[in-house]
């Protein structure tokens, strides 16, 4: 453990895009600092070691670790990359913050996790919005009850093809994301998948659905699963048509929430008590009421200046740290890790094989032959 | 024997032109290119002479393997290709890291010539007065990270072309651009103002605008590679009679384009740019740190622009006129609305 007194020394392998984000909510916790940054490219490790005035920039992580002696390294790297370097990293006596997707596949979760508890290092992944202050005020709202039981939980995230990062994506074949084993999806449906684990009671719920190819891409770029478990159910939407958005639908047995992870708005709607035509007035009423306490909560929040984007970002890392220094179990639990992984791993062979099956019926199609193509339907 | 030039950024808005000024003096062309659409969109700008002297090469500037076969035999590489936006980190990735495996394998295959398109933006003008004149002597900025993403990344890619000019004898001519414009592009730029939302935020409107017009440029880079005795010049390009903010908009509006600004006078852009700041700092970046005294003072300080080095040593004139290269531009505006 490291005295309360002392702040954390923190390290960030890898400069790209995602590091920018953790480099600069890291500097807003007064309890860590940040000691060398890492890149293979010296240019990417220069500058973000001279936006962020870090005092150490290295292009070996061996040397960083030996030289710097951080308590943490945050793994921004690409994917493909994050169980071997956690695993050294934890290994040379580091606890490691991996950015989503933890690891390739649950295998190599369940390998990273293992050394982590054999060598007594906390591992945490960036699941940083179910710390985002609008899911915590969702979370809150329903273990108040206010929604009753929560039966199905809808996430969709709009993910243009020609915005700021997925125009880096379809733009250029050899990018590392286009090399992982789920695509696009495995870089991009953690978040709004554990935003359907975390309010799900079934571990592993069964899985529908697939992905597809929008007209003039040539990797998949559409996404709609549905999971369903023994009482609740999830939908996860992934589509490259919509604007940039993270949205999130609770649907409770006695009413629904809301959530718009990029306004910070949250609506609360239960289900209205109210005969007949007085309903309709009651639901409009309902919605005025919503939108004078997001307006009322946002001033409040912009006057304390408390309405950042990455601030779930913060607020786990602040989790985790504390965690470090005060001996508790890490925000993000190895056990939901190693689930979410498995998920994705088994939404993506659904996908894989949806695809073959949808593909051989295509082929067949002019023999019909029933059998692939009832199989599919049913799927679907 | 004919000159071989190697290109790289052809397909863009700058690269188009310069490949049309090469093929026009008879110059044999070797262009790199990502995407076979980009190619289509170049070649169909080309006479079919012209495009006997052109071959494209395609690939990527970040496989530096293959850069050097590519490299073998040329006599001059103009070095366009530059990310314009996205992220610091993305302009390094795609700008910085490229540049320098490009450099280091053109000093390998010992091309003759290695003209490297920096930016005007490149200077700080902390250590120039109002109205003071910025020229090639003028220092580069020695805070870039205080920078816009774009400037910070150019200011590293040039420190690394010098470096390995002392390291490796890359054979180095430094051309610096004002803001190129020219039909396809919004004379709008960040140097008259910032936008915010559907406003024009006009910072200022009498100072100099350092533009030049592409085809300009274009004739300016060409020389750079092809007279003698260049070797480790830096070269500013700027046009003549370089517009204000003010005649732009003033442009636009007559020819029927709607504009809608609001007018920030120049004496308050570097205190406001200092509060908000100030404020961005204070809130821990609820508002992005976008402006600075320091990027206010680069960005909109009255300042006189020189390009005497260019017509002297590269014996280079603008052949378009400023008032004929605004009037080219706004008529390749589609609409009526500006933004």
């Amino acid at each position: 453990m490291i005295p309360a007194s002392e702040k954390i020394r923190v390290a960030v392998l890898g400069c790209g895009q995602i590091a920018d984000a953790h480099l600069s909510q890291i500097q807003r916790i007064k309890s860590a600092e940040v000691v060398a940054v890492c890149d293979m490219h010296l240019d990417l490790a220069w500058q973000a070691a001279r936006r962020f005035q870090v005092p150490r920039f290295e292009t070996g992580f061996t040397r960083m670790v030996e030289e710097a002696r951080p308590d943490v390294v945050h793994l921004t790297t690409p994917a493909q990359t994050h169980a071997p370097l956690a695993i050294e990293l934890l290994q040379a006596g580091c606890h490691v913050f991996v950015e989503k997707p933890f690891t390739l596949d649950a295998r190599a979760a369940r390998d990273v996790l293992a050394v982590a508890a054999a060598n007594g290092k906390l591992v945490c992944v960036g699941h940083d919005q179910l710390y985002d202050p609008a899911w915590l005020t969702c979370k809150k709202w329903v273990l108040q009850g206010l929604i009753g039981e929560v039966r199905h939980i809808e996430s969709i995230l709009g993910y243009p093809i020609d915005g700021k990062f997925g125009a880096q994506v379809s733009g250029n074949p050899q990018h590392w994301v286009r090399r992982l084993p789920g695509g696009l999806f495995q870089n991009t449906i953690s978040h709004p998948l554990y935003r359907i684990t975390d309010l799900m009671n079934d571990v592993q719920p069964e899985i529908m659905g697939g992905w597809r190819t929008r007209p003039g891409m040539n990797f998949p770029t559409e996404m709609s699963i549905s999971l369903q478990g023994r009482n609740q159910s999830g939908s996860l939407t992934f589509s490259t048509f919509l604007p940039p958005q993270r949205m999130t639908r609770v649907y409770g047995t006695t009413g629904m929430i809301d959530i718009d992870f990029d306004t910070q708005t949250l609506r609360l709607n239960p289900l209205t008590k109210l005969p007949g035509a007085f309903a309709k007035l009651e639901a409009p009423w309902r919605q005025v009421r919503n939108s004078l306490w997001n307006l009322g909560n946002n001033f409040w929040r912009f006057g304390r200046s408390d309405i950042h984007y990455f601030a779930g970002m913060k607020h786990l890392f602040q989790a985790f740290y504390d965690s470090i220094q005060h001996g508790g179990s890490p925000p993000i639990a190895p056990d939901e890790i190693e689930r979410v992984t498995y998920l994705m791993d088994r939404i993506f062979d659904h996908c894989r094989k949806q695809e073959l099956q949808t593909c051989r019926t295509e082929d067949t199609e002019s023999i019909q032959f029933p059998g692939p193509k009832a199989e599919v339907s049913a799927c679907l | 024997m004919s000159v071989i030039a190697f290109v790289t950024g052809g397909t863009g808005f700058l690269g188009r032109r310069l490949l049309q000024t090469l093929l026009d003096r008879d110059i044999h062309v070797r262009c790199l290119a990502r995407s076979q659409n980009s190619i289509d969109a170049a070649l169909s700008e080309l006479t079919p002479e012209q495009q006997r002297r052109l071959q494209f090469v395609r690939g990527d500037l970040a496989d530096a393997d293959t850069l050097e076969d590519h490299l073998q035999g040329v006599d001059v590489v103009y070095h366009l290709a530059a990310a314009l936006n996205g992220s610091c980190s993305t302009m390094f990735l795609n700008t910085v890291v490229p540049s320098r495996g490009l450099m280091q394998a053109a000093a390998r295959a010992e091309v003759g010539r290695f003209v490297h398109i920096s930016s005007l933006g490149v200077y700080g003008t902390a250590s120039l007065r109002r109205w003071g004149t910025l020229d090639e002597t003028t220092p580069v900025d020695p805070q870039p990270e205080q920078r816009d993403p774009y400037t910070f990344s150019k200011i590293r890619q040039e420190s690394i072309a010098w470096e390995l000019r002392e390291q490796l004898g890359l054979p180095l001519v430094v051309v610096r651009p004002g803001v190129i414009y020219g039909p396809g592009r919004s004379l709008l730029t960040s140097r008259v103002g910032l936008s915010l939302g559907p406003l024009l935020l006009r910072m200022g409107g009498g100072q100099r605008l350092p533009y030049t017009y592409v085809e300009n440029c274009a004739e300016a880079i060409c020389l750079a590679g092809l007279t003698p005795g260049m070797e480790g010049e830096i070269v500013n390009v700027v046009d003549d009679d370089l517009p204000t903010g003010c005649r732009i908009l003033r442009m636009l509006r007559k020819n029927g384009k709607t504009v809608r600004s609001l007018w920030i006078p120049r004496a308050a852009i570097s205190p406001l740019s200092a509060l908000y700041a100030r404020y961005s700092r204070w809130s821990e970046g609820q508002l992005p740190p976008v402006l600075s005294w320091h990027k206010s003072e680069a960005m909109w300080k009255p300042l006189r622009y020189s390009n005497r080095k260019a017509k002297h040593s590269l014996k280079w004139r603008p052949a378009i006129s400023t008032e004929e290269g605004l009037n080219r531009t706004i008529a390749g505006l589609p609409g009526n609305f500006v933004s």
